[in-house]
């Protein structure tokens, strides 16, 4: 069963249209990369399902529900855990309450204070130096520490489905190499559903999975991650534009 | 196809829009005085020197999208000016007896000194605004409003040329209606020269794309500068005139009440719009007269139907914010008045932006 | 030392209200301009609708234990009123826009009151005990000074425990800094916002009630003088900031106190514009703020 789908979307800012009749549908455990050159769209999309700029025409539907329009909170209770570009930590709360401010949709269940706990204790076991530096200030992390904050802020929320936009932005080669290490376990881990935004398709030929092509708004192509790498009209997308 | 930047194209393209604004006044006036009645005639000269400030206000804070509170106080220094410079010398002996010497025997006629004391207003405007303008956003809103206080601290205190807060009576009325007009449709025209000039459309492209403009070469704390000045000169040529419709100042009659009031007009009728800064004077105004009317009471056959005191302002403020509610960007939103025939193929060349910059976050 | 303590209970005034309006603006970057009328009004709350100038007691005389808590009931009940009447419609609408709606609002409740009370300041006694002096270190000091000064530290120190302990007080620091964020993390953005107002409400009534047993009326202007130095507070404590607003506000008071004293005599009267001046200095010095919001922090 699809967890996440769009049909017909656009996305309009005033005359301009971001986004334009793009439809796709996300199986529960999923992989998904949506690439292409700047300006391709690819973050207005996952806004417009995390409910920050809903669409201008289209339905998105997430776990059988119609989301279209919701508000970003009731989307992120739904069990969508976006993760925007640019990382967006609390700068000043600290490490430990970056973690926790998303805890908080779960207080109306009873037992939520110790399931936050473990759930706590569970980021800390898969970024260590999340621990260490707990009590510290966000804003004072390293590129490569606040994207594992982010990505761990998102985990705790007990998500169905993780949006990522631009996780290896302004990061060092190794330290993306190692996010991404991190993100293929959790998905085996915890069967998490994946949507990745990335401006260049190299990371997806080399983790795999499924990727969505786009340029100028609209959907160019859609399947195999490496069975797409060598294609010619992949080449012709980025065409132009220079690869990243 | 002519260069659309070429002032000369840009002017006649834009025309329609002061000349329909001027329509609008010189209608008013014609109003005033078919009806012939001084309370109604007062009410307009009120209505135009409005005019006068809010447009003062749209010259800068329009262009530059900088929030200023702090423009009455350019009108503040008008407004004495004028007093300084045109009650009669006697007068100021004693009420003002800290005037230099040559400033006591002077007495101008009211458009003189009205003249002179824009050109006051401007020269603090040049000193405040080479200050104050290198702030931008909220801070430099504080910081013009920190001017705001400062000179109202300083009028209300110094006692022997300003009479501390006393009123300063004396000084020349002026009752027909005419000066206010033509002061009004000038403040009217220099906003729009000043928006179609190359400083405007500067400006105007730093407020829409501040990266972009300064990536260009825009200095956008020069352009900022420019405006500052104009508008402080537009402001305190309508303190001036004001000073000149009652015939007293004192230092509160220029402090918040008058800058909340003026901008309230300006952002219910379109801050980025000098229609709107225009429209919002007319219709708040207005409804301010409708309501005092009503509030004078409303004679009915042998009844008198009358508001109760204090619901004048309610009144007011529940409209303006249900103008707000429903036009967030004020009547005229960013757009102008203009005559249809003349509907330019860019649309808000005056106003500068398109929907499709302002909706585009990044 | 009475100059401290002129200083300290000024600047008391002072930072309660940059908190009040630094609250509101952290969430929702609205600058409220009816902050200070909501101050006025939870001081007429007290009083009996009277145009005479001695004030007819309504609340006023309960036991301090009732009026308290009575007082700052009304001013948060009031400040979330607005919420849900008016800023609920404004939400996204441009800062100016809001800004002026906030004051259009402000005007109501201005004129509102004036309506039910005329302009003429009342004068009310509320909690007589407190004006003797008391003698601390040598010095007279009216007690309401100290205790002006001891509730600010409570209510600074109830704040602080508040926004670091609770669950709610962690989602209004999230929500402060990244509003979209904390939304896309499951924070309520109509509860936070709605929990803000209230919690500047209650700290505006709190100045009231200083404010009114300080000077023994109740007056529809008395909201407008403090509001606007804590207005400038919030601005150079780098708006958005709540430890800025609160020690600009200290600074602002001192400043103000100092200037008092060490101005020349021909000064004095000046004073204000001289700490205009700083204000512009400080601006123009740190354009932020002395202590930048972290929202408005450039990113590393």
């Amino acid at each position: 069963m699809s967890l996440l789908a769009l049909s017909n979307i656009t996305i309009r800012y005033g005359r301009l249209t971001a986004v334009r009749n793009v439809a796709f549908n996300l199986i529960e455990g999923e992989i998904l990369f949506i690439t292409g050159p700047n300006g391709a769209g690819k973050s207005s999309l996952l806004r417009a399902i995390a409910g920050v700029t809903p669409p201008s025409s289209g339905r998105i539907d997430f776990g059988g529900q119609d989301i279209t329009g919701r508000t970003p909170e009731d989307i992120a209770r739904m069990g969508v855990s976006m993760v925007p570009e640019g990382r967006e930590v609390f700068g000043s709360l600290t490490i430990q309450e970056n973690l926790m401010v998303g805890t908080g949709m779960h207080a109306r269940e009873g037992n939520w204070r110790s399931r936050a706990a473990a759930e706590l204790e569970a980021v800390y076991e898969t970024f260590p130096i999340l621990k260490e530096r707990r009590h510290s200030q966000a804003g004072l992390l390293s590129g490569g520490q606040q994207q594992m904050l982010v990505i761990g802020r998102a985990l705790m929320t007990n998500p169905r489905l993780i949006a990522i936009d631009e996780p290896s932005l302004g990061l060092a080669p190794n330290i993306t190499d190692q996010v991404y290490e991190r993100l293929i376990a959790l998905r085996r881990h915890r069967a998490l559903t994946l949507l990745i935004v990335e401006q260049s398709s190299t990371r997806a030929q080399m983790v795999g999975g499924r990727m969505i092509l786009m340029r100028g708004g609209e959907v160019l192509l859609d399947g195999d991650a490496r069975a797409m790498g060598q294609s010619e009209a992949m080449q012709a997308a980025y065409f132009g534009y220079g690869d990243h | 196809m002519t260069d659309p930047n070429k002032p000369a194209s840009v002017a006649r393209r834009t025309i329609s829009t002061p000349l329909i604004l001027t329509a609008i006044l010189i209608a008013l006036a014609l109003i005033a005085l078919a009806s012939g009645s001084r309370p109604f005639n007062q009410t307009v000269i009120d209505i135009f020197l409005r005019v006068i400030l809010v447009v003062g206000l749209y010259i800068f804070i329009g262009n530059s999208g900088v929030m200023s509170f702090g423009h009455i106080g350019f009108t503040c220094l008008g407004g004495y000016a004028a007093a300084w410079l045109t009650m009669p010398p006697m007068m100021k002996q004693t009420l003002l007896p800290g005037l230099p010497n040559w400033l006591m025997q002077l007495q101008l006629p009211y458009w003189a000194g009205a003249l002179i004391a824009a050109l006051w207003a401007a020269l603090w405007a040049a000193v405040f605004g080479k200050i104050l303008l290198r702030l931008s956003g909220i801070a430099a809103s504080i910081a013009t409003f920190a001017m705001l206080a400062m000179i109202n601290t300083i009028y209300s205190n110094w006692e022997s040329v300003t009479a501390a807060t006393s009123s300063v009576v004396g000084i020349p009325i002026v009752r027909t209606i005419w000066p206010y007009l033509i002061a009004a449709i000038l403040s009217v025209f220099i906003a729009w020269a000043h928006a179609i000039s190359r400083a405007g459309l500067a400006l105007r492209a730093a407020r829409d794309e501040p990266t972009a403009a300064a990536a260009s070469g825009v200095d956008i704390t020069k352009e900022r500068l420019i405006a500052f000045v104009i508008s402080g000169a537009v402001m305190g040529m309508g303190g001036a005139l004001f000073a000149h419709s009652i015939g007293v100042v004192t230092p509160d009659t220029f402090y918040l009440t008058l800058t909340f009031t003026s901008l309230s007009m300006l952002v219910v009728g379109g801050i980025g719009s000098l229609s709107g800064a225009v429209l919002g004077v007319v219709i708040l105004s207005s409804l301010i007269q409708a309501l005092r009317w009503l509030e004078a009471g409303v004679t009915v056959g042998s009844t008198t139907f009358g508001i109760p005191n204090g619901l004048q302002e309610i009144t007011l403020g529940i409209v303006m914010i249900v103008i707000l509610a429903f036009r967030p960007s004020g009547i005229m939103a960013n757009s102008e008045l203009i005559w249809p025939r003349a509907r330019p193929e860019k649309p808000d060349e005056m106003s500068g932006t398109t929907p499709t910059q302002q909706g585009v976050t990044k | 030392m009475q100059t401290l303590f002129d200083a300290l209970s000024l600047g008391s005034l002072y930072a309660l209200g940059a908190l009040g309006i630094a609250l509101i603006f952290g969430v929702m970057r609205l600058v409220n301009f009816a902050h200070g009328d909501v101050i006025s009004f939870s001081v007429f709350a007290l009083l009996w609708p009277s145009t005479d100038a001695v004030a007819l007691v309504f609340a006023g005389d309960l036991p301090w234990f009732l009026l308290i808590p009575f007082v700052l009931l009304m001013g948060a009940g009031l400040s979330v009123l607005c919420e849900l009447i008016i800023f609920r419609r404004f939400r996204g609408a441009n800062p100016a826009t809001m800004m002026i709606a906030s004051f259009a609002l402000g005007f109501v409740i201005r004129y509102f009151l004036l309506m039910l009370f005329s302009s003429r300041p009342k004068s009310i006694s509320l909690l007589p005990a407190l004006s003797q002096p008391v003698e601390i270190l040598g010095a007279r000091i009216p007690l309401l000074q100290v205790i002006t000064i001891v509730a600010t530290i409570a209510i600074l120190f109830a704040l602080t425990a508040f926004l670091k302990r609770t669950r709610f007080g962690l989602e209004m620091r999230a929500a402060a800094e990244n509003f979209t964020m904390a939304r896309m993390l499951g924070v309520r953005a109509n509860r936070v916002i709605m929990g803000a107002f209230a919690l500047s409400g209650a700290l505006a009534a709190a100045i009231g009630l200083i404010l009114a047993s300080q000077t023994g009326t109740a007056d529809i202007q008395m909201g407008g003088a403090v509001m606007l130095m804590a207005f400038i507070a919030t601005v150079i404590g780098g708006l958005g900031s709540l430890p800025g607003a609160v020690l600009a506000g200290f600074l602002l008071g001192a400043a103000s106190v100092v200037m008092q004293t060490l101005l020349p005599i021909d000064a004095r009267p000046f004073r204000d514009a001289f700490v205009y001046g700083a204000v512009i200095l400080v601006l123009i010095f740190r354009p932020q703020g002395l202590i930048a919001a972290p929202g408005t922090k450039e990113r590393v």
